[in-house]
């Protein structure tokens, strides 16, 4: 068992080093093949277009050090990311490690907002349809959510934003202030999209209890199928669902990228788009290295949940790591 | 650094929960009386850093910092930090006189050396305090600032009221140069900041002024224009700037929003490479200008038909707008554009396209998405040139390629909203753009001596009527000559709560005007 | 050949005859309505009518030929992305599956490495090379879609390479490339088949997801994600112009879905 999990973990580290050199190698040659005078677009990223001089533009080449040789530069880029320094925001000149810090408090926010949000949305309706499989309420449920999974969260962010914002006047669309409850538009879309599959997994999870010697014996006691349910069924149902969130999270990681940037909502994502946007290249590097990095610990952390809770995982990694 | 995280809220259920709390109480969230001191503006502006050469133009509006210079609604120079000042009879002498009772947010006095240390800052640094031939600039005696010139700059006080040239306390700035805090001078203070999205202030307790009703000042940033919208029809913000087009169509509709506009300094224009061997004479560009359906534009993509530029400066900036009788106004005329072209030797081909000496009249046209409706207006332009037989290329980019390409000279076209209130004076933009040589953003390869002598002309003449005079001449000259041929005009549409009183909008953007504003119970 | 159709279960054969239609729209219409790039500022947000089955858009453009020039443009973008990723996938794959040692090891944490980004992250990184070029999305597509053909591919020609038939074909003196044709290439088509179904999607999605957020495509050039947030402010005003790209988009995902079967993930 150690055995195995060490060999996982070693096995993730080598991951993880291979993607941030592989973002950074990206990062540096996206940094040297840029159209144009990159002095020229960092000026016009930092000052606006109203102030986009030579001038300005020879200020910038001269304070980022761009006339390097590319050799010495790489050397640098590589230097930089050993000693875990992601070096200045071209646009704003903060160090992008505060920047990251600051935005991934609110990526955390919005990711556990809206999974907190699918467990409460989709635990009733999963265990309701399961309680009585092909019944009207599974059917419905079994529709919509073969219909939410076709629809990228994004597009679900822009029919809920026409529904809500202009409809009922709800909630603002694109609103960072947490005053105006501006979180819970992008957290239900990336909610829904979550409750589609976990709501199914939560039927499938109370259909199996159903079957189940307990819970037939809770009914024969004479007890009611809501007392059943409360007393046996949740519990029960409930431990799949929560297990399979951690596949989740590795969904939502994407989701947040196109969410937060939908909602203007200041995470990583919507900052790596603006990143991109800007051509603000140590930015695109930052992010995408923690969010790499983030993707690999995600996987990390199913492994070893997968691993614990299921005998046969255990199996199957062991023989994936001698693999 | 300069950020500070403030609500880090516990990450967790409490969160979830609390916004959907929020949900259900958030409606209709303040109830509005004459015992109001507080006000919600959104905007467009992020904040990204607090540098004064690129946020400073914003806490400039907020009346958090101030420059030595103001400018009141009509572009003239009025006191700021300075509250007077004289210029030697050589004109190379400039004496800046101090407010003497001025402190910055931190209780400190404004004095003369950390004016001229951000001074000094501020000519280091791009910005607009190097178009002036400075030479010195130092604490002449107590509250009093000098500055010297190499040759006389009538303009000096206008590009001191620049925001890149506000003036912040000493302890604003870490060891490393950059600004640590925001500690300016103006009646509001920045009390809590989370970059880039929203600002808090309150009034300072060092400000020794007129005391103004509004007395907090929360601001944020909806990069979204449809959001901002949004946010103006649920009264959820009491000033809301800056809408696209289709939002203003609404709001406009809606009893509840008062809408106020101002003419902007800033005109849509085409820059053409004059050099280039298509477009190197007059009649060629006049044929352009002449096929370029300016109401279409303004009424089918900004939709606000009044936005059709006419001349270069729009109404709004009334010393610059021509309203003569004989003063010929840009207008559409295909027919007249085509027999322009021919006479130059321009014959359709096969395909419809102009061709001369086996060449085709193909032209590239540079524009960037920085503002929504440039992509838009130049796929219009395409397609109203390629009525006219010219075949035109759109790439949309950065906005860097266009002063680069008119550097490199492998510009052909850039459709540019040129801002000609930078400084307060229209002159000094216009002057960056026409002068010899012509500028970045404005004439490319154009030759021309009659332009530029006449803004030298303005730059020294102090008489009003030759100032006028030159200003005609100018625009009639540009008007003929066309080296940038303008397209529409823009407008700053806010969105007023209708209780929000003494609001003002300015044309310049150089202040919002917050510490007039009051709210009535009407 | 109605027998196999049969057999299939509904929810696939509508998925399928969904995707037909599309498709069939998408390359019929534009012969109908073939300009998307003529304006007229005087007729514009004008509603669906016999005339403009769709309506015009911002500036007076004709809707259905936008929405079906952008149908022609996803599809043959994922397509070109998807194949492309899975000839080199399935290259690589067999490289690695054949040669093993170094080779394989190399490929395979490359692979690891570009598996564990999300599609998205990939796309969105290349895309910064050439912002709004078409190549840098085709090569960040593919580039984020090749693991998966490779990791398949490896896993089931391994797997093959040790079966018995290949073995006593093997033995019987055949060739390397009759090895390819007659045992690897059919055990690796049905499960590409599926892996390219959802690759196409993924592609699609990806494409209209960074135009939309401003960082894809450029208009004037119809595509999906563009055309949404060009008529996003339309909304109020012009209802029917925001809806029909989202609802396009929708179906293609459904269709989608319904042929490739259930998925595991959302």
């Amino acid at each position: 068992m150690i055995k195995v999990l060490s060999h996982l973990l070693l096995r993730r580290c080598l991951q993880a080093v291979l993607v941030a050199l592989l973002v950074s190698t990206v990062s540096f040659f996206l940094m040297h093949s840029l159209s144009g005078d990159l002095a020229f677009r960092i000026a016009a990223g930092r000052y606006g277009y109203d102030m986009v001089t030579a001038a300005a533009a020879e200020a910038v080449r001269v304070e980022l050090g761009l006339d390097r040789p590319l050799l010495q530069g790489l050397i640098l880029w590589w230097q930089q990311l050993l000693q875990f320094d992601l070096g200045d925001s071209y646009l704003s000149s903060a160090p992008v490690i505060e920047e990251i810090r600051e935005q991934f408090g609110h990526t955390l926010q919005l990711a556990l907002s809206a999974l907190v949000l699918s467990v409460v949305i989709a635990l009733p309706i999963g265990l309701i349809a399961g309680l009585n499989p092909h019944g009207w309420l599974d059917r419905v449920s079994l529709t919509l959510s073969i219909i939410l999974r076709a629809f990228p969260p994004f597009l679900l962010g822009i029919l809920l934003i026409l529904l809500l914002s202009s409809k009922l006047g709800i909630t603002n669309a694109a609103n960072a202030s947490h005053e105006h409850g501006g979180l819970f538009l992008p957290a239900l879309t990336l909610a829904l999209s979550l409750a589609a599959v976990s709501s199914r997994v939560a039927r499938d999870a109370m259909v199996e209890v159903r079957r189940s010697a307990y819970f037939n014996f809770a009914r024969t006691k004479g007890l009611s199928d809501l007392l059943a349910l409360l007393r046996h069924g949740i519990r029960n149902a409930a431990v799949p669902v929560i297990a399979y969130l951690g596949v989740q999270l590795v969904f939502l990681m994407e989701g947040v990228i196109i969410i937060e940037s939908l909602f203007a909502w200041p995470g990583i994502g919507h900052a790596l788009a603006h990143a991109v946007f800007g051509r603000d290249i140590p930015m695109i590097q930052g992010t995408a290295i923690v969010m790499g990095l983030l993707f690999v610990l995600c996987n990390t952390l199913v492994d070893i949940a997968c691993m614990l809770a299921d005998p046969r995982q255990r199996y199957l990694a062991s023989r994936r790591a001698d693999a | 650094m300069f950020l500070c995280p403030i609500h880090r809220q516990p990450l967790s259920i409490a969160v979830a929960m609390l916004s959907l709390a929020l949900l259900i109480a958030m409606p209709l969230m303040a109830a509005t009386d004459s015992t109001k001191t507080s006000l919600s503006i959104v905007g467009p502006w992020e904040v990204s850093t607090l540098e004064p050469s690129r946020a400073g133009y914003l806490f400039l509006r907020m009346q958090v910092a101030e420059a030595l210079i103001s400018t009141d609604l009509e572009g003239k120079p009025s006191p700021g930090l300075a509250e007077r000042w004289q210029v030697s009879a050589d004109g190379l002498d400039w004496r800046f006189f101090l407010r003497p009772q001025a402190r910055f947010h931190d209780g400190s006095p404004v004095t003369a050396a950390s004016v001229v240390m951000n001074l000094q800052r501020a000519l280091s640094q791009p910005g607009v305090l190097s178009m002036a031939p400075v030479t010195g600039i130092i604490a002449a005696a107590p509250g009093e600032v000098s500055i010297t010139l190499s040759k006389p700059y009538a303009m000096l006080p206008m590009l001191l009221a620049h925001s890149s040239a506000i003036i912040l306390a000493p302890a604003a700035y870490n060891d490393k140069g950059h600004v640590r805090k925001m500690l300016g001078s103006g009646p509001y203070q920045l009390v809590r900041q989370t970059l880039p999205q929203q600002l808090e202030l309150a009034l300072s307790p060092h400000w020794q002024g007129k005391q103004p009703a509004i007395k907090q000042i929360h601001y944020l940033s909806a990069s979204r224009p449809e959001t901002r919208a949004l946010i103006a029809e649920s009264h959820q913000a009491d000033l809301v700037f800056g809408f696209d087009p289709a939002s203003m169509q609404r709001l406009r509709n809606n009893p509840k929003v008062v809408v106020k506009e101002a003419d902007l300094a800033r005109t849509i224009t085409l820059k053409l490479n004059s050099g280039h061997r298509f477009l190197n004479n007059a009649e060629t560009r006049q044929a352009l200008s002449l096929a370029i359906n300016r109401a279409g534009i303004a009424k089918g993509i900004l939709r606000t038909p009044e936005l059709a530029a006419d001349q270069l400066l729009p109404p709004g900036i009334a010393q610059w707008h021509q309203t003569g009788a004989g003063f010929p106004k840009l207008h559409t005329d295909l027919e007249r554009a085509k027999a322009l072209l021919s006479a130059q030797g321009w014959q359709p081909g096969p395909d419809g396209i102009l061709q001369r000496n086996g060449e085709r009249f193909a032209l590239k046209l540079n524009a960037f998405p920085d503002r929504p409706e440039l992509p838009i207006i130049a796929t219009a332009l395409q397609e109203q040139f390629r009525k006219l037989g010219i075949e035109i290329k759109v790439i949309i980019t950065n906005s860097s390629e266009i002063p680069l390409g008119h550097r490199t000279g492998t510009l052909e076209m850039g459709l540019v909203p040129r801002n000609f209130a930078l400084v307060p004076d229209p002159f000094v933009a216009l002057n960056q753009d026409f002068k010899t040589g012509g500028g970045d953003w404005g004439a490319m390869q154009w030759q021309n001596s009659q332009v530029p002598a006449l803004l030298e002309k303005i730059a020294s003449d102090t008489d009003p009527d030759a100032q006028a005079r030159y200003r005609h001449d100018i625009i009639l000259t540009l008007q003929q000559e066309l080296p940038v041929i303008p397209i529409s005009w823009y407008r700053l549409p806010v969105a007023v709560h209708p209780q929000l009183k003494g609001v003002k909008v300015d044309p310049l953007e150089q202040s919002y005007y917050i510490s007039d504003m009051y709210w009535s119970s009407k | 050949m109605s027998a196999w159709w049969q057999q299939l279960p509904l929810a696939r054969r509508s998925g399928a005859v969904l995707l037909v239609l599309i498709l069939v729209a998408a390359l019929l219409a534009p012969s109908l309505a073939p300009d998307a790039v003529s304006q007229d500022l005087e007729r514009v947000l004008l509603a669906p009518s016999l005339e403009q089955p769709l309506g015009t858009d911002h500036l007076g453009r004709n809707m259905l030929a936008r929405l079906t020039h952008a149908l022609q443009l996803s599809f043959s973008l994922a397509l070109l992305s998807v194949i492309s990723a899975a000839i080199i996938g399935i290259s690589l794959g067999l490289l690695a599956a054949w040669r093993g040692g170094v080779i394989e090891a190399v490929l395979t944490s490359i692979a690891d490495a570009v598996m564990t980004l999300p599609v998205l992250l990939v796309v969105l990184l290349f895309s910064a090379f050439a912002q709004g070029e078409f190549w840098s999305l085709y090569i960040g597509l593919s580039f984020a879609l090749w693991v998966e053909y490779f990791r398949v591919s490896r896993a089931t020609i391994k797997a093959t390479l040790v079966s018995a038939p290949v073995e006593s074909a093997r033995m019987l003196g055949f060739g390397n490339f009759y090895l390819l044709r007659r045992h690897l290439l059919p055990e690796l088509a049905p499960v590409v088949g599926t892996l390219m179904l959802f690759g196409i999607s993924t592609a699609i999605l990806a494409l209209a997801a960074l135009g939309f957020v401003g960082v894809g495509l450029r208009p004037p050039t119809p595509e999906l994600g563009v055309m949404m947030i060009e008529l996003f402010p339309y909304y109020e005003e012009a209802p029917w112009l925001i809806a029909s790209p989202v609802v396009t988009l929708g179906l293609i995902m459904l269709a989608l879905a319904l042929l490739g079967g259930r998925k595991e993930m959302p």
